[in-house]
Protein backbone atom coordinates (compact mmCIF):
# COMPACT_ATOMS: atom_id res chain seq x y z
CA UNK A 1 0.00 0.00 0.00
CA UNK A 2 1.33 3.26 -0.80
CA UNK A 3 1.91 5.78 2.00
CA UNK A 4 0.46 9.17 1.35
CA UNK A 5 2.36 12.00 0.50
CA UNK A 6 5.51 9.74 -1.20
CA UNK A 7 7.72 11.88 -3.73
CA UNK A 8 10.58 10.64 -5.89
CA UNK A 9 12.83 13.18 -6.75
CA UNK A 10 14.91 12.80 -10.37
CA UNK A 11 17.51 14.98 -11.56
CA UNK A 12 16.73 17.04 -14.83
CA UNK A 13 20.42 16.47 -16.31
CA UNK A 14 19.60 12.77 -16.07
CA UNK A 15 16.26 12.20 -17.12
CA UNK A 16 13.71 14.54 -18.51
CA UNK A 17 10.85 15.38 -18.08
CA UNK A 18 8.97 13.87 -20.94
CA UNK A 19 10.81 10.30 -20.14
CA UNK A 20 9.40 10.88 -16.15
CA UNK A 21 5.82 11.44 -17.58
CA UNK A 22 5.96 8.89 -20.06
CA UNK A 23 7.11 6.27 -16.78
CA UNK A 24 4.29 7.67 -14.51
CA UNK A 25 1.37 7.36 -17.41
CA UNK A 26 1.56 3.29 -16.90
CA UNK A 27 1.07 3.41 -13.16
CA UNK A 28 -2.01 5.23 -13.45
CA UNK A 29 -4.12 2.50 -12.61
CA UNK A 30 -3.12 2.66 -9.26
CA UNK A 31 -2.19 6.24 -8.25
CA UNK A 32 -2.14 9.45 -9.91
CA UNK A 33 0.96 12.04 -9.78
CA UNK A 34 1.78 15.63 -9.19
CA UNK A 35 4.80 17.01 -10.97
CA UNK A 36 6.75 19.76 -10.08
CA UNK A 37 9.86 21.56 -11.64
CA UNK A 38 12.51 23.07 -9.47
CA UNK A 39 15.87 24.12 -10.02
CA UNK A 40 17.63 20.97 -11.72
CA UNK A 41 15.43 18.86 -9.83
CA UNK A 42 11.98 17.07 -10.78
CA UNK A 43 9.59 15.93 -8.04
CA UNK A 44 6.73 13.95 -8.15
CA UNK A 45 4.58 13.26 -5.60
CA UNK A 46 2.30 10.64 -5.64
CA UNK A 47 -0.75 9.89 -4.14
CA UNK A 48 -2.93 6.44 -4.45
CA UNK A 49 -6.67 6.34 -5.93
CA UNK A 50 -8.62 7.02 -2.93
CA UNK A 51 -12.46 6.76 -3.49
CA UNK A 52 -12.88 10.16 -1.83
CA UNK A 53 -10.38 11.77 -4.43
CA UNK A 54 -11.03 9.80 -7.46
CA UNK A 55 -12.16 12.79 -9.51
CA UNK A 56 -8.73 14.62 -8.06
CA UNK A 57 -6.82 11.29 -9.61
CA UNK A 58 -8.58 10.78 -12.57
CA UNK A 59 -7.61 14.92 -13.32
CA UNK A 60 -4.30 14.30 -12.61
CA UNK A 61 -3.57 11.22 -14.60
CA UNK A 62 -5.61 12.88 -17.64
CA UNK A 63 -3.48 16.01 -17.78
CA UNK A 64 -0.49 13.51 -17.99
CA UNK A 65 -1.94 11.56 -20.58
CA UNK A 66 -2.91 14.54 -22.94
CA UNK A 67 0.41 16.20 -22.58
CA UNK A 68 1.90 12.85 -23.54
CA UNK A 69 -0.43 12.42 -26.51
CA UNK A 70 0.18 16.37 -27.49
CA UNK A 71 3.89 15.26 -27.51
CA UNK A 72 3.87 12.37 -29.26
CA UNK A 73 1.85 13.73 -31.91
CA UNK A 74 4.10 16.18 -32.57
CA UNK A 75 6.71 14.00 -32.62
CA UNK A 76 4.83 11.40 -34.94
CA UNK A 77 3.20 13.89 -37.16
CA UNK A 78 5.00 12.73 -40.43
CA UNK A 79 4.70 8.90 -39.66
CA UNK A 80 1.23 9.47 -38.79
CA UNK A 81 0.65 11.33 -42.44
CA UNK A 82 2.91 8.72 -44.45
CA UNK A 83 0.31 5.86 -42.60
CA UNK A 84 -3.05 7.19 -43.37
CA UNK A 85 -1.93 8.03 -46.70
CA UNK A 86 -1.01 4.56 -47.52
CA UNK A 87 -4.40 3.46 -46.12
CA UNK A 88 -6.25 5.54 -48.77
CA UNK A 89 -3.29 5.27 -51.84
CA UNK A 90 -5.63 3.39 -53.80
CA UNK A 91 -9.10 5.07 -53.38
CA UNK A 92 -8.81 7.55 -55.51
CA UNK A 93 -9.85 9.48 -52.56
CA UNK A 94 -7.44 11.80 -52.08
CA UNK A 95 -4.88 14.20 -53.85
CA UNK A 96 -1.79 12.22 -54.64
CA UNK B 1 56.85 -22.28 -27.10
CA UNK B 2 57.96 -19.04 -27.69
CA UNK B 3 55.48 -17.05 -29.99
CA UNK B 4 56.64 -16.03 -33.50
CA UNK B 5 56.87 -12.31 -33.49
CA UNK B 6 57.16 -12.22 -37.29
CA UNK B 7 53.82 -14.10 -37.75
CA UNK B 8 52.31 -11.62 -35.05
CA UNK B 9 53.57 -8.35 -36.67
CA UNK B 10 51.28 -10.06 -40.04
CA UNK B 11 48.11 -11.10 -38.01
CA UNK B 12 46.66 -8.32 -34.79
CA UNK B 13 44.93 -10.09 -32.57
CA UNK B 14 40.99 -9.93 -32.42
CA UNK B 15 40.48 -7.23 -29.71
CA UNK B 16 42.61 -5.17 -32.00
CA UNK B 17 39.64 -5.36 -34.78
CA UNK B 18 37.00 -4.68 -31.84
CA UNK B 19 38.96 -1.35 -31.12
CA UNK B 20 36.54 1.20 -32.12
CA UNK B 21 33.36 -0.44 -32.31
CA UNK B 22 31.90 1.80 -29.92
CA UNK B 23 29.83 4.05 -32.28
CA UNK B 24 30.76 2.42 -35.37
CA UNK B 25 26.88 1.21 -36.10
CA UNK B 26 23.88 2.95 -36.28
CA UNK B 27 20.42 1.95 -34.27
CA UNK B 28 17.46 1.16 -36.57
CA UNK B 29 13.76 1.76 -35.49
CA UNK B 30 13.15 -0.48 -32.42
CA UNK B 31 11.19 -0.86 -29.03
CA UNK B 32 11.38 -3.42 -26.23
CA UNK B 33 9.10 -4.72 -23.36
CA UNK B 34 9.83 -6.84 -20.64
CA UNK B 35 8.67 -10.57 -20.99
CA UNK B 36 10.00 -11.38 -17.12
CA UNK B 37 12.45 -9.55 -14.75
CA UNK B 38 15.39 -10.12 -17.19
CA UNK B 39 13.95 -11.07 -20.32
CA UNK B 40 12.92 -8.49 -22.63
CA UNK B 41 11.23 -8.93 -26.02
CA UNK B 42 12.90 -6.65 -28.74
CA UNK B 43 11.15 -5.93 -32.26
CA UNK B 44 11.96 -3.87 -35.08
CA UNK B 45 9.60 -1.84 -37.79
CA UNK B 46 8.42 -5.33 -38.75
CA UNK B 47 8.10 -7.21 -36.20
CA UNK B 48 11.02 -9.20 -36.02
CA UNK B 49 12.00 -9.99 -32.96
CA UNK B 50 14.74 -11.13 -30.16
CA UNK B 51 14.26 -12.29 -26.82
CA UNK B 52 16.96 -10.59 -24.46
CA UNK B 53 18.75 -10.16 -21.41
CA UNK B 54 19.21 -6.52 -19.75
CA UNK B 55 22.74 -7.03 -20.08
CA UNK B 56 22.37 -7.12 -23.57
CA UNK B 57 19.89 -4.46 -24.23
CA UNK B 58 21.97 -2.09 -22.56
CA UNK B 59 25.30 -2.93 -24.67
CA UNK B 60 22.92 -2.59 -27.75
CA UNK B 61 21.42 0.61 -26.97
CA UNK B 62 24.97 1.78 -25.40
CA UNK B 63 27.02 0.54 -28.29
CA UNK B 64 29.02 -1.50 -26.22
CA UNK B 65 28.75 -4.77 -27.91
CA UNK B 66 31.88 -6.96 -29.09
CA UNK B 67 31.04 -6.42 -33.30
CA UNK B 68 32.47 -10.35 -33.39
CA UNK B 69 29.83 -11.68 -31.04
CA UNK B 70 26.86 -13.67 -32.04
CA UNK B 71 24.07 -11.37 -30.12
CA UNK B 72 25.84 -8.89 -32.93
CA UNK B 73 25.33 -10.58 -35.67
CA UNK B 74 21.40 -11.93 -34.38
CA UNK B 75 20.64 -7.75 -34.42
CA UNK B 76 22.31 -7.34 -37.33
CA UNK B 77 20.70 -9.84 -39.98
CA UNK B 78 17.51 -9.10 -38.00
CA UNK B 79 17.59 -5.63 -39.40
CA UNK B 80 18.38 -3.99 -35.24
CA UNK B 81 21.57 -2.11 -36.22
CA UNK B 82 23.34 -1.39 -39.41
CA UNK B 83 27.44 -0.96 -40.02
CA UNK B 84 28.97 0.23 -42.35
CA UNK B 85 29.22 -3.63 -43.93
CA UNK B 86 25.09 -3.84 -43.97
CA UNK B 87 23.63 -0.05 -45.17
CA UNK B 88 21.64 -1.93 -47.54
CA UNK B 89 19.37 -3.16 -43.92
CA UNK B 90 17.29 0.57 -44.51
CA UNK B 91 16.49 -0.55 -48.05
CA UNK B 92 15.53 -3.88 -46.69
CA UNK B 93 13.20 -2.81 -43.68
CA UNK B 94 11.82 -0.73 -45.82
CA UNK B 95 10.49 -3.25 -48.68
CA UNK B 96 9.54 -5.40 -45.86
CA UNK B 97 7.30 -2.46 -44.07
CA UNK B 98 6.10 -1.84 -47.17
CA UNK B 99 5.04 -5.90 -48.07
CA UNK B 100 3.29 -5.68 -43.92
CA UNK B 101 1.82 -2.37 -44.82
CA UNK B 102 0.29 -3.45 -48.16
CA UNK B 103 -2.94 -5.23 -46.95
CA UNK B 104 -4.38 -1.92 -45.31
CA UNK B 105 -4.00 -0.19 -48.65
CA UNK B 106 -6.04 -2.71 -50.58
CA UNK B 107 -9.22 -0.77 -48.43
CA UNK B 108 -12.27 -2.71 -47.40
CA UNK B 109 -12.43 -6.01 -48.25
CA UNK B 110 -14.70 -7.06 -45.31
CA UNK B 111 -18.48 -5.76 -46.03
CA UNK B 112 -21.10 -6.71 -43.53
CA UNK B 113 -24.55 -6.46 -44.32
CA UNK B 114 -27.06 -6.61 -41.51
CA UNK B 115 -30.31 -8.07 -43.44
CA UNK B 116 -32.22 -8.72 -40.34
CA UNK B 117 -32.50 -7.47 -36.64
CA UNK B 118 -34.82 -10.40 -35.81
CA UNK B 119 -33.89 -13.19 -34.54
CA UNK B 120 -35.52 -16.35 -32.50
CA UNK B 121 -32.89 -16.54 -30.06
CA UNK B 122 -32.86 -14.31 -27.02
CA UNK B 123 -29.37 -14.92 -25.93
CA UNK B 124 -28.43 -12.47 -22.23
CA UNK B 125 -24.72 -11.66 -23.86
CA UNK B 126 -26.20 -11.21 -27.28
CA UNK B 127 -24.37 -7.81 -28.34
CA UNK B 128 -26.37 -7.05 -31.09
CA UNK B 129 -29.28 -6.67 -29.25
CA UNK B 130 -32.13 -8.74 -31.51
CA UNK B 131 -35.92 -7.52 -32.15
CA UNK B 132 -38.18 -9.75 -31.49
CA UNK B 133 -38.89 -11.76 -35.11
CA UNK B 134 -42.04 -10.63 -36.20
CA UNK B 135 -40.93 -7.17 -37.10
CA UNK B 136 -40.49 -6.56 -40.70
CA UNK B 137 -39.54 -3.09 -40.29
CA UNK B 138 -35.61 -4.58 -39.02
CA UNK B 139 -35.32 -6.51 -42.47
CA UNK B 140 -32.67 -4.65 -45.05
CA UNK B 141 -34.57 -4.24 -48.12
CA UNK B 142 -33.54 -4.47 -52.31
CA UNK B 143 -32.99 -0.58 -52.50
CA UNK B 144 -30.97 -0.26 -49.31
CA UNK B 145 -29.22 -3.70 -50.83
CA UNK B 146 -28.61 -1.88 -54.19
CA UNK B 147 -27.14 1.29 -52.68
CA UNK B 148 -24.71 -0.67 -50.52
CA UNK B 149 -23.07 -2.81 -53.11
CA UNK B 150 -22.77 0.44 -55.11
CA UNK B 151 -20.57 0.77 -52.17
CA UNK B 152 -19.15 -2.19 -51.75
CA UNK B 153 -18.00 -1.95 -55.72
CA UNK B 154 -15.92 1.16 -54.90
CA UNK B 155 -13.46 -0.17 -52.60
CA UNK B 156 -10.36 -0.44 -54.38
CA UNK B 157 -9.77 -4.37 -52.64
CA UNK B 158 -9.18 -6.65 -55.28
CA UNK B 159 -10.64 -8.94 -52.83
CA UNK B 160 -14.11 -8.88 -50.94
CA UNK B 161 -15.84 -10.61 -48.63
CA UNK B 162 -19.31 -10.05 -48.07
CA UNK B 163 -20.87 -11.13 -44.74
CA UNK B 164 -24.54 -11.66 -43.91
CA UNK B 165 -25.27 -10.79 -40.12
CA UNK B 166 -28.25 -9.92 -37.98
CA UNK B 167 -29.95 -11.20 -36.03
CA UNK B 168 -30.57 -13.98 -38.07
CA UNK B 169 -30.14 -13.43 -41.44
CA UNK B 170 -31.90 -16.40 -42.88
CA UNK B 171 -34.75 -14.83 -41.46
CA UNK B 172 -34.16 -12.67 -44.48
CA UNK B 173 -33.18 -15.28 -46.90
CA UNK B 174 -34.74 -13.43 -49.97
CA UNK B 175 -32.86 -10.16 -49.54
CA UNK B 176 -29.36 -12.52 -49.21
CA UNK B 177 -30.36 -14.28 -52.39
CA UNK B 178 -30.83 -10.88 -53.93
CA UNK B 179 -27.49 -9.47 -52.97
CA UNK B 180 -25.68 -12.37 -53.87
CA UNK B 181 -27.28 -12.79 -57.36
CA UNK B 182 -26.26 -9.15 -57.96
CA UNK B 183 -23.50 -8.71 -56.47
CA UNK B 184 -22.18 -12.15 -58.81
CA UNK B 185 -23.33 -10.31 -61.67
CA UNK B 186 -21.91 -6.93 -60.66
CA UNK B 187 -18.28 -8.73 -60.13
CA UNK B 188 -18.63 -9.98 -63.93
CA UNK B 189 -17.26 -6.56 -64.72
CA UNK B 190 -15.24 -5.59 -61.67
CA UNK B 191 -13.67 -8.68 -61.67
CA UNK B 192 -12.84 -8.98 -58.01
CA UNK B 193 -12.05 -12.37 -55.95
CA UNK B 194 -15.74 -11.97 -54.32
CA UNK B 195 -16.66 -14.45 -51.53
CA UNK B 196 -20.15 -14.62 -49.35
CA UNK B 197 -20.23 -15.57 -45.51
CA UNK B 198 -23.61 -16.24 -43.64
CA UNK B 199 -23.28 -15.76 -40.00
CA UNK B 200 -26.13 -17.87 -38.63
CA UNK B 201 -27.67 -19.75 -35.97
CA UNK B 202 -28.65 -22.29 -38.54
CA UNK B 203 -32.41 -22.91 -36.89
CA UNK B 204 -33.75 -21.93 -40.08
CA UNK B 205 -31.73 -24.14 -42.21
CA UNK B 206 -32.93 -26.12 -45.06
CA UNK B 207 -31.92 -27.62 -48.62
CA UNK B 208 -32.75 -25.10 -50.59
CA UNK B 209 -30.49 -22.63 -48.88
CA UNK B 210 -28.03 -25.66 -48.66
CA UNK B 211 -28.34 -25.69 -52.74
CA UNK B 212 -28.12 -21.93 -53.14
CA UNK B 213 -25.03 -22.01 -50.83
CA UNK B 214 -23.07 -24.91 -52.67
CA UNK B 215 -24.00 -23.04 -56.14
CA UNK B 216 -22.39 -19.85 -55.16
CA UNK B 217 -19.67 -21.19 -52.85
CA UNK B 218 -21.14 -19.62 -49.36
CA UNK B 219 -19.42 -20.21 -46.15
CA UNK B 220 -21.24 -20.93 -42.74
CA UNK B 221 -20.12 -19.49 -40.02
CA UNK B 222 -22.29 -19.98 -36.90
CA UNK B 223 -22.24 -20.39 -32.78
CA UNK B 224 -20.87 -23.50 -30.57
CA UNK B 225 -20.78 -22.18 -26.82
CA UNK B 226 -20.55 -25.87 -25.69
CA UNK B 227 -22.08 -28.68 -24.53
CA UNK B 228 -25.94 -29.25 -24.82
CA UNK B 229 -26.49 -27.42 -21.00
CA UNK B 230 -23.95 -24.58 -21.19
CA UNK B 231 -24.57 -23.95 -25.08
CA UNK B 232 -28.77 -23.93 -24.28
CA UNK B 233 -28.41 -21.85 -21.15
CA UNK B 234 -26.16 -19.37 -23.20
CA UNK B 235 -28.20 -19.06 -25.99
CA UNK B 236 -31.87 -19.98 -25.01
CA UNK B 237 -34.51 -20.22 -27.77
CA UNK B 238 -38.53 -20.99 -27.69
CA UNK B 239 -38.19 -25.53 -27.50
CA UNK B 240 -34.89 -24.88 -25.53
CA UNK B 241 -32.69 -26.99 -28.20
CA UNK B 242 -30.71 -24.54 -29.56
CA UNK B 243 -27.76 -27.22 -29.18
CA UNK B 244 -29.69 -29.63 -31.38
CA UNK B 245 -31.10 -27.57 -34.18
CA UNK B 246 -27.17 -25.82 -34.26
CA UNK B 247 -25.24 -29.57 -34.40
CA UNK B 248 -27.76 -30.78 -36.63
CA UNK B 249 -26.99 -27.69 -39.05
CA UNK B 250 -23.15 -28.01 -38.85
CA UNK B 251 -23.76 -32.00 -39.68
CA UNK B 252 -25.98 -31.19 -42.61
CA UNK B 253 -23.59 -28.52 -43.67
CA UNK B 254 -20.79 -30.29 -43.53
CA UNK B 255 -22.05 -32.92 -45.65
CA UNK B 256 -23.80 -30.82 -48.33
CA UNK B 257 -20.78 -28.30 -48.36
CA UNK B 258 -17.93 -30.02 -47.37
CA UNK B 259 -16.04 -29.34 -43.90
CA UNK B 260 -13.98 -26.43 -44.88
CA UNK B 261 -17.43 -24.52 -45.81
CA UNK B 262 -18.79 -24.65 -42.12
CA UNK B 263 -17.28 -22.54 -39.10
CA UNK B 264 -18.12 -21.66 -35.64
CA UNK B 265 -17.43 -19.26 -32.93
CA UNK B 266 -18.14 -19.91 -28.93
CA UNK B 267 -18.81 -17.05 -26.56
CA UNK B 268 -17.21 -17.04 -22.96
CA UNK B 269 -19.29 -16.87 -20.13
CA UNK B 270 -19.78 -17.32 -16.68
CA UNK B 271 -20.51 -20.57 -17.07
CA UNK B 272 -17.91 -22.11 -19.52
CA UNK B 273 -15.53 -20.80 -17.15
CA UNK B 274 -14.66 -24.46 -15.51
CA UNK B 275 -15.27 -26.69 -18.82
CA UNK B 276 -12.66 -25.26 -21.52
CA UNK B 277 -11.85 -28.84 -22.40
CA UNK B 278 -15.29 -30.01 -22.67
CA UNK B 279 -16.11 -27.13 -24.95
CA UNK B 280 -12.94 -28.39 -27.18
CA UNK B 281 -13.87 -31.59 -27.41
CA UNK B 282 -17.36 -30.40 -28.58
CA UNK B 283 -15.51 -29.04 -31.50
CA UNK B 284 -13.43 -32.08 -31.79
CA UNK B 285 -16.68 -34.46 -32.18
CA UNK B 286 -18.01 -32.07 -35.13
CA UNK B 287 -14.59 -32.84 -36.54
CA UNK B 288 -13.71 -29.40 -36.71
CA UNK B 289 -10.02 -28.20 -37.00
CA UNK B 290 -10.27 -24.63 -34.96
CA UNK B 291 -12.07 -22.69 -32.20
CA UNK B 292 -12.19 -19.12 -31.25
CA UNK B 293 -11.94 -18.50 -27.30
CA UNK B 294 -14.13 -15.37 -27.59
CA UNK B 295 -14.36 -13.40 -24.18
CA UNK B 296 -17.66 -11.62 -23.77
CA UNK B 297 -17.33 -7.64 -25.73
CA UNK B 298 -18.61 -4.40 -23.80
CA UNK B 299 -21.96 -4.30 -26.26
CA UNK B 300 -25.56 -4.70 -26.48
CA UNK B 301 -27.31 -7.42 -24.07
CA UNK B 302 -23.67 -8.12 -22.94
CA UNK B 303 -23.83 -4.83 -21.13
CA UNK B 304 -27.59 -4.53 -20.53
CA UNK B 305 -27.92 -7.95 -18.47
CA UNK B 306 -24.37 -6.89 -16.57
CA UNK B 307 -23.07 -10.13 -18.50
CA UNK B 308 -19.88 -8.68 -18.62
CA UNK B 309 -19.73 -7.94 -15.19
CA UNK B 310 -19.73 -11.74 -14.12
CA UNK B 311 -15.91 -12.48 -14.43
CA UNK B 312 -12.66 -10.88 -14.89
CA UNK B 313 -9.61 -10.49 -17.13
CA UNK B 314 -7.70 -12.53 -15.12
CA UNK B 315 -10.34 -15.19 -14.93
CA UNK B 316 -10.91 -15.36 -18.44
CA UNK B 317 -7.11 -15.30 -19.49
CA UNK B 318 -7.01 -18.93 -16.81
CA UNK B 319 -9.46 -20.17 -19.36
CA UNK B 320 -7.53 -19.14 -22.27
CA UNK B 321 -4.54 -20.66 -21.16
CA UNK B 322 -6.12 -23.96 -20.16
CA UNK B 323 -7.54 -24.24 -23.04
CA UNK B 324 -3.94 -23.49 -25.24
CA UNK B 325 -2.25 -26.27 -23.04
CA UNK B 326 -4.82 -28.28 -23.97
CA UNK B 327 -4.92 -27.74 -27.97
CA UNK B 328 -0.98 -27.75 -27.85
CA UNK B 329 -1.43 -31.82 -26.05
CA UNK B 330 -3.83 -32.49 -28.78
CA UNK B 331 -1.55 -31.49 -31.57
CA UNK B 332 1.09 -33.19 -30.08
CA UNK B 333 -1.28 -36.33 -30.39
CA UNK B 334 -1.28 -35.61 -33.68
CA UNK B 335 -4.45 -33.87 -34.49
CA UNK B 336 -4.50 -30.18 -35.98
CA UNK B 337 -6.49 -28.15 -34.34
CA UNK B 338 -6.05 -23.95 -33.28
CA UNK B 339 -7.12 -21.52 -31.47
CA UNK B 340 -7.89 -18.66 -33.60
CA UNK B 341 -7.07 -15.73 -31.42
CA UNK B 342 -3.59 -17.39 -31.17
CA UNK B 343 -3.02 -18.31 -34.50
CA UNK B 344 -3.48 -14.58 -35.76
CA UNK B 345 -1.00 -13.48 -33.56
CA UNK B 346 1.26 -16.11 -34.30
CA UNK B 347 0.75 -15.16 -38.05
CA UNK B 348 1.52 -11.32 -37.06
CA UNK B 349 4.52 -12.41 -35.42
CA UNK B 350 6.30 -14.89 -38.10
CA UNK B 351 4.47 -13.89 -41.71
CA UNK B 352 6.07 -11.10 -43.58
CA UNK B 353 2.53 -10.24 -44.89
CA UNK B 354 0.17 -8.26 -42.63
CA UNK B 355 -3.55 -10.01 -41.32
CA UNK B 356 -6.45 -8.37 -42.21
CA UNK B 357 -7.86 -9.37 -38.93
CA UNK B 358 -9.47 -5.75 -38.14
CA UNK B 359 -9.68 -5.70 -34.02
CA UNK B 360 -5.71 -6.20 -34.50
CA UNK B 361 -4.88 -3.83 -36.44
CA UNK B 362 -3.02 -0.49 -37.04
CA UNK B 363 -4.60 1.98 -38.40
CA UNK B 364 -7.57 0.59 -37.36
CA UNK B 365 -9.10 -1.54 -39.52
CA UNK B 366 -12.77 0.36 -38.66
CA UNK B 367 -14.50 1.55 -42.33
CA UNK B 368 -10.85 0.98 -44.21
CA UNK B 369 -10.71 -3.20 -43.69
CA UNK B 370 -14.37 -3.60 -42.59
CA UNK B 371 -17.56 -1.76 -42.82
CA UNK B 372 -20.66 -2.58 -42.00
CA UNK B 373 -24.18 -1.82 -44.00
CA UNK B 374 -26.85 -1.56 -41.58
CA UNK B 375 -30.76 -3.05 -42.74
CA UNK B 376 -31.88 0.71 -42.70
CA UNK B 377 -28.67 1.99 -44.91
CA UNK B 378 -26.84 3.39 -42.10
CA UNK B 379 -23.14 2.52 -42.41
CA UNK B 380 -21.08 2.51 -39.33
CA UNK B 381 -17.09 1.95 -38.72
CA UNK B 382 -17.26 -1.66 -37.27
CA UNK B 383 -19.55 -4.29 -36.30
CA UNK B 384 -18.44 -2.87 -33.00
CA UNK B 385 -19.64 0.87 -33.80
CA UNK B 386 -23.40 -1.01 -35.26
CA UNK B 387 -23.62 -2.74 -31.73
CA UNK B 388 -23.12 0.66 -29.90
CA UNK B 389 -25.41 2.73 -32.07
CA UNK B 390 -28.08 -0.56 -31.32
CA UNK B 391 -27.88 0.76 -27.82
CA UNK B 392 -28.32 4.38 -27.95
CA UNK B 393 -24.79 6.26 -28.94
CA UNK B 394 -24.15 6.71 -33.10
CA UNK B 395 -21.27 7.97 -32.93
CA UNK B 396 -19.41 5.68 -35.04
CA UNK B 397 -22.08 5.85 -37.82
CA UNK B 398 -20.72 7.34 -41.30
CA UNK B 399 -23.92 7.98 -43.38
CA UNK B 400 -26.53 5.99 -44.84
CA UNK B 401 -26.30 4.77 -48.22
CA UNK B 402 -29.19 6.40 -49.02
CA UNK B 403 -28.15 10.34 -48.40
CA UNK B 404 -24.51 10.13 -48.46
CA UNK B 405 -21.91 9.57 -51.35
CA UNK B 406 -18.64 7.18 -50.67
CA UNK B 407 -16.88 9.59 -50.40
CA UNK B 408 -19.08 11.71 -47.76
CA UNK B 409 -18.40 8.00 -45.86
CA UNK B 410 -14.89 7.30 -45.92
CA UNK B 411 -14.21 11.25 -46.11
CA UNK B 412 -16.23 11.81 -42.70
CA UNK B 413 -14.53 13.87 -40.18
CA UNK B 414 -15.51 10.84 -37.55
CA UNK B 415 -13.81 8.30 -39.41
CA UNK B 416 -10.75 10.15 -40.05
CA UNK B 417 -10.39 11.82 -36.84
CA UNK B 418 -10.89 8.09 -35.22
CA UNK B 419 -8.17 6.72 -37.97
CA UNK B 420 -6.00 9.31 -36.91
CA UNK B 421 -6.52 10.26 -32.95
CA UNK B 422 -6.33 5.79 -32.52
CA UNK B 423 -3.15 5.56 -34.46
CA UNK B 424 -1.11 2.98 -32.28
CA UNK B 425 2.31 4.48 -33.31
CA UNK B 426 1.49 7.99 -31.67
CA UNK B 427 -0.77 6.61 -28.70
CA UNK B 428 0.88 6.90 -25.44
CA UNK B 429 2.14 3.47 -23.97
CA UNK B 430 1.17 2.06 -27.55
CA UNK B 431 3.83 3.99 -29.09
CA UNK B 432 7.30 2.00 -27.73
CA UNK B 433 5.71 -0.52 -26.72
CA UNK B 434 7.55 -3.46 -27.73
CA UNK B 435 4.19 -5.63 -29.00
CA UNK B 436 3.02 -2.94 -31.14
CA UNK B 437 3.75 -4.89 -34.04
CA UNK B 438 1.73 -7.36 -33.33
CA UNK B 439 -1.17 -5.30 -31.78
CA UNK B 440 -3.25 -2.74 -33.08
CA UNK B 441 -5.61 -0.08 -31.89
CA UNK B 442 -9.55 -0.77 -30.99
CA UNK B 443 -11.05 2.72 -30.89
CA UNK B 444 -14.89 1.69 -30.83
CA UNK B 445 -13.45 -0.62 -27.60
CA UNK B 446 -12.02 1.95 -25.91
CA UNK B 447 -14.73 4.49 -26.89
CA UNK B 448 -17.22 2.11 -25.56
CA UNK B 449 -15.19 1.80 -22.44
CA UNK B 450 -13.70 5.15 -21.63
CA UNK B 451 -15.43 7.39 -23.84
CA UNK B 452 -12.41 8.45 -26.06
CA UNK B 453 -11.75 7.04 -28.72
CA UNK B 454 -7.73 6.62 -27.94
CA UNK B 455 -8.23 5.41 -24.11
CA UNK B 456 -5.72 5.21 -21.05
CA UNK B 457 -3.75 1.91 -22.21
CA UNK B 458 -2.99 1.47 -18.29
CA UNK B 459 -6.52 1.00 -17.52
CA UNK B 460 -7.74 -0.76 -20.92
CA UNK B 461 -9.44 -4.08 -21.02
CA UNK B 462 -7.74 -4.32 -24.58
CA UNK B 463 -4.32 -3.66 -23.52
CA UNK B 464 -4.55 -5.59 -20.56
CA UNK B 465 -5.53 -9.07 -22.33
CA UNK B 466 -3.64 -8.42 -25.22
CA UNK B 467 -0.08 -7.83 -23.57
CA UNK B 468 -1.15 -11.41 -21.43
CA UNK B 469 -1.58 -13.10 -24.54
CA UNK B 470 1.49 -11.97 -26.17
CA UNK B 471 3.55 -12.57 -22.95
CA UNK B 472 1.93 -15.94 -22.65
CA UNK B 473 2.72 -16.77 -26.32
CA UNK B 474 6.43 -15.69 -26.15
CA UNK B 475 7.12 -18.04 -23.29
CA UNK B 476 5.23 -21.32 -24.90
CA UNK B 477 7.61 -20.41 -27.89
CA UNK B 478 10.48 -21.04 -25.67
CA UNK B 479 8.89 -23.79 -23.93
CA UNK B 480 10.67 -26.57 -26.33
CA UNK B 481 11.49 -27.02 -29.57
CA UNK B 482 8.14 -29.19 -30.40
CA UNK B 483 5.86 -26.13 -28.76
CA UNK B 484 7.24 -23.88 -30.94
CA UNK B 485 7.37 -26.30 -33.96
CA UNK B 486 3.44 -26.97 -33.79
CA UNK B 487 2.76 -23.24 -32.86
CA UNK B 488 4.71 -21.99 -36.43
CA UNK B 489 2.42 -24.62 -38.29
CA UNK B 490 -0.49 -22.54 -37.04
CA UNK B 491 0.80 -19.64 -39.08
CA UNK B 492 -0.54 -18.42 -42.32
CA UNK B 493 0.62 -16.05 -44.93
Amino acid sequence: MIQIPNTIVFDNKVFSLDTIKGALYKFADNCSFDISCSNEIITVTIHSVDENQNLIARIRNEVIDQDLRSIIAKETSNVRTLILANAFSNTGLIES
Amino acid sequence: MTPDKSLAKKFQSMECFDKGIENSYQLLPSRFVSLSENRYLLTNEVGEYLIVSKKQLHGYVKKTLSKSSEFYFDLKSKHFLFDDDSNVAIQLLGLKYRTKAQKISQFTALHIFVVSLRCDYSCKYCQVSRQTDDKVTFDMSKETANRSLDFVFKSPSPAIKIEFQGGEPLLNFEIIKYIVLSATELNKHHQKNLQFVITTNLTFLNTDILSFCLIHNIYLSTSLDGSEELHNKNRPRPGKNGYQLTVKGIKEAQLYLGFDKVGALMTTTENSLDCVKEIINEYLALDMHCIFLRPLSPYGFAIKNKQTDKYNLQRWFEFYTEGLEYIIDLNKKGYFFTEIYTQIILSKIFSPFGTSYVDLQSPTGAGISAIVYNYNGDVYASDEARMLAEMGDSHFRLGNVHHSSYPDVMLSDVLLDTLEYSLAESSPMCHECGFLPYCGTDPVYHYATQHDVVGHKAVSGFCNKNMKIFRYIFSLLERDEVTKNILLSWVRP
